[in-house]
């Protein structure tokens, strides 16, 4: 059946193709191997339940179709995460994030980067946002490793004020400090996007032009456990990616999508280029708003973000297998293997903090 | 009220050669900030801009594949003529956000649908509050205003006021914000009750912790000021203040609620007639 892509007043208009950036462009002529991953995609749909929608319980798999377009994704390689010990974010920040990007080989020589941290929130006595300073020292490091420009943008998911977000977190001030502007990803110009996977049945995305221009997207979440999803993380930050003057506040339209699957099309739309979690001060149990915050002394940097996912899961004392999302995403997004990724800093076995969970995300710890 | 006119002068960059307005300036024309916009100005050319864009089933949104956010219908109602505004309530009278089964995880009343950003989705407080500011105003017999009064008053904080919907998660209670709290106060009204009492003391708790955001202190005084409420005075000043250090990042939805608060547009809601 055809489908005639409208712009956002219901006119007809051609899509945007699904989006490119640098990195992507170099393995985008090994393609095949998700034949077979696409067919265990659709057994993950069917046993998948939604969080939130009425079809609890029910089966879903959208039409049928192959839950990715094998041609989009080449095969996941070897990936390179560190993890680094870093207790305080008032000493050593910028050297700690130089480290961390020198560690895992970060290239952004010439490159438009944009910094997606999470503002999904803000309440001064919690622990929900990525720590602005660490925004700052990474929007630094970035500009000392020649990249032609930093920007930082965040659509947040439950406030629509975004001017009261970043002010009160403090992210407006040292931001300016530095003269590195912000995007407000739920009031940028959008344009659509066709999605590369179809674990919803969403098929297109709005998506901000400040993602879709960016050369290098860096997801930038705090470490967290998450009361619908386990943990939330690189992948799950993505979210933020999407307006909320389409999508709504809370982005419920993903929800009712089911929460998991978007999260994977969402991401699979997104696709970070690299990942920086920062867990010096995470949040555990009824995450990701309203749990406790945790000092776990940990940043995590990666440039694949299926690996980075499953190393700071790790870290946090989950088995990232039994964490249906995240597994899903080592089949196609990035890589999942844990033999396969390539541990460069701190070993994530004997760095492991013990992140308290709800007790329906008991059975995904380790 | 104290009045800036420069509020509606920077608004009116937003507008495109179409007459629409975008959610920032340069930006092509979308519902949302031209429904306000068209309400804050008195700007027929938006209003043209949403009668062009009305949807056969009455509804003013945003679109892409399977998703169709109708939300900015109620405040486009106030802006068109008959009989494309009664097309548009037509369309909140009877799209309502989807009944939730019972959770103990998420105890609401599912039973109340409120109204939903997306079409098929559930009820949220700001979608909810906009469609019983419209039906209000516009179609006072809805029957359909007992369930937005009955959604409002189930979801409320723990404080009397408002986030964007859920009150309490896993046995938290969450937070209300002042923004939300001031959507909702702009529906209700004082023969509502307590959640109404209780809403606007909410409100004037809330406020002064979030005044570094222009939507909030925007749609904070149009409560205030509509319910005739002593905060309004302060909060002009410190609008004025932030208008003035910021223009509000340039975000076209709280330039046009500025601009509504402090100028003839609330008599548009409150009043009944554009």
């Amino acid at each position: 059946m055809s489908h005639t892509p409208r712009d956002p007043m219901g006119q007809p208009t051609p899509l945007s193709e699904p989006l490119e950036r640098r990195r992507f462009l170099k393995g985008a002529a090994v393609v095949g191997a998700g034949v077979a991953a696409g067919a265990v995609g659709a057994e993950f749909l069917a046993r998948h339940q939604d969080s939130q929608s009425s079809t609890v319980g029910t089966p879903v798999a959208p039409n049928g179709r192959p839950a990715f377009d094998p041609a989009s994704f080449a095969p996941p390689g070897e990936a390179r995460v560190a993890v680094l010990r870093h207790t305080s974010y008032d000493v050593g920040l910028e050297s700690a994030v130089a480290q961390g990007l020198t560690a895992i080989g970060a290239d952004v020589s010439g490159a438009h980067v944009l910094l997606k941290p999470n503002f999904v929130e803000f309440d001064a006595l919690s622990a929900i946002n990525t720590e602005p300073r660490l925004v700052a020292a990474a929007a630094l490091a970035f500009r000392r490793m020649g990249a032609a420009s930093v920007t930082v943008g965040e659509g947040p998911g439950h406030r629509r004020d975004t001017q009261f977000v970043m002010g009160s977190s403090g992210l407006s001030d040292v931001l300016a400090a530095i003269d590195v502007p912000f995007v407000d990803l739920n009031t940028d110009a959008v344009r659509p996007v066709r999605l590369r996977s179809s674990y919803t049945d969403l098929r297109e995305l709005w998506l901000p032009d400040a993602v879709a221009k960016a050369d290098i997207v860096v997801s930038m979440p705090k470490m967290k456990t998450h009361h619908w999803a386990g943990v939330t993380l690189s992948l799950k930050n993505c979210f933020g990616c999407v307006p909320g003057r389409v999508y709504g506040w809370p982005k419920n339209a993903l929800h009712w999508a089911g929460l998991e699957r978007s999260i994977l099309d969402v991401a699979g739309a997104v696709r970070p280029d690299y990942a920086i979690v920062d867990g010096i001060v995470g949040m555990e149990g009824n995450g990701p708003i309203s749990g406790t915050p945790i000092s776990a002394g940990l940043l995590v940097f990666g440039d694949d973000p299926v690996a980075t996912d499953v190393t700071a899961a790790t870290l946090m004392g989950f088995d990232p297998e039994k964490i249906d999302y995240l597994r899903e995403a080592g089949r196609f997004l990035g890589q999942g293997d844990r033999a396969k990724i390539r541990q460069v800093g701190e070993d994530p076995q004997t760095d492991m903090k013990d992140f308290a969970v709800l007790s329906p995300f008991l059975g995904m710890k380790a | 009220m104290k009045r800036t006119p420069d509020l509606g002068r920077t608004l009116r960059r937003a507008q495109a050669a179409d007459g629409g307005f975008g959610p920032r300036p340069g930006a092509p024309a979308e519902p949302e900030p031209t429904a306000l916009a068209a309400v804050a100005l008195g700007d027929t050319a938006a209003a043209d801009w949403l009668a062009a864009h009305q949807d056969e089933d009455g509804s003013v949104g945003i679109r892409l594949g399977p998703v169709w956010n109708d939300s900015a219908t109620a405040l486009a109602s106030f802006a068109l003529s008959d009989p494309q505004r009664q097309a548009a309530l037509d369309h909140l009278a009877g799209g309502q956000g989807r009944a939730t089964a019972e959770s103990p995880i998420v105890p609401h009343d599912g039973s109340l649908r409120g109204w939903a950003w997306t079409s098929g989705t559930a009820g949220w407080v700001e979608p909810t509050s906009r469609a019983l500011l419209a039906l209000r105003a516009l179609r006072p017999a809805a029957p359909q205003i007992a369930d937005g009064v009955g959604y409002l008053r189930d979801r409320a904080c723990i404080d009397g006021g408002w986030n964007y919907g859920n009150r309490s998660v896993y046995g938290e209670d969450l937070p209300s914000y002042a923004q939300t709290t001031a959507a909702a106060m702009l529906a209700l009204r004082p023969e509502d009750g307590a959640v109404f009492e209780q809403g606007m003391a909410a409100l004037g708790n809330l406020w002064r912790g979030e005044r570094s955001g222009g939507l909030t202190l925007s749609m904070t005084l149009a409560a205030a000021t509509a319910h005739g409420d002593p905060m309004a005075g302060a909060v002009a000043d410190e609008l004025h203040a932030l208008f003035q250090a910021t223009a509000f990042t340039g975000d076209t939805v709280a330039l046009a609620w500025g601009t509504i608060a402090t100028g003839p547009g609330l008599d548009v809601f409150f009043g009944g007639s554009p």
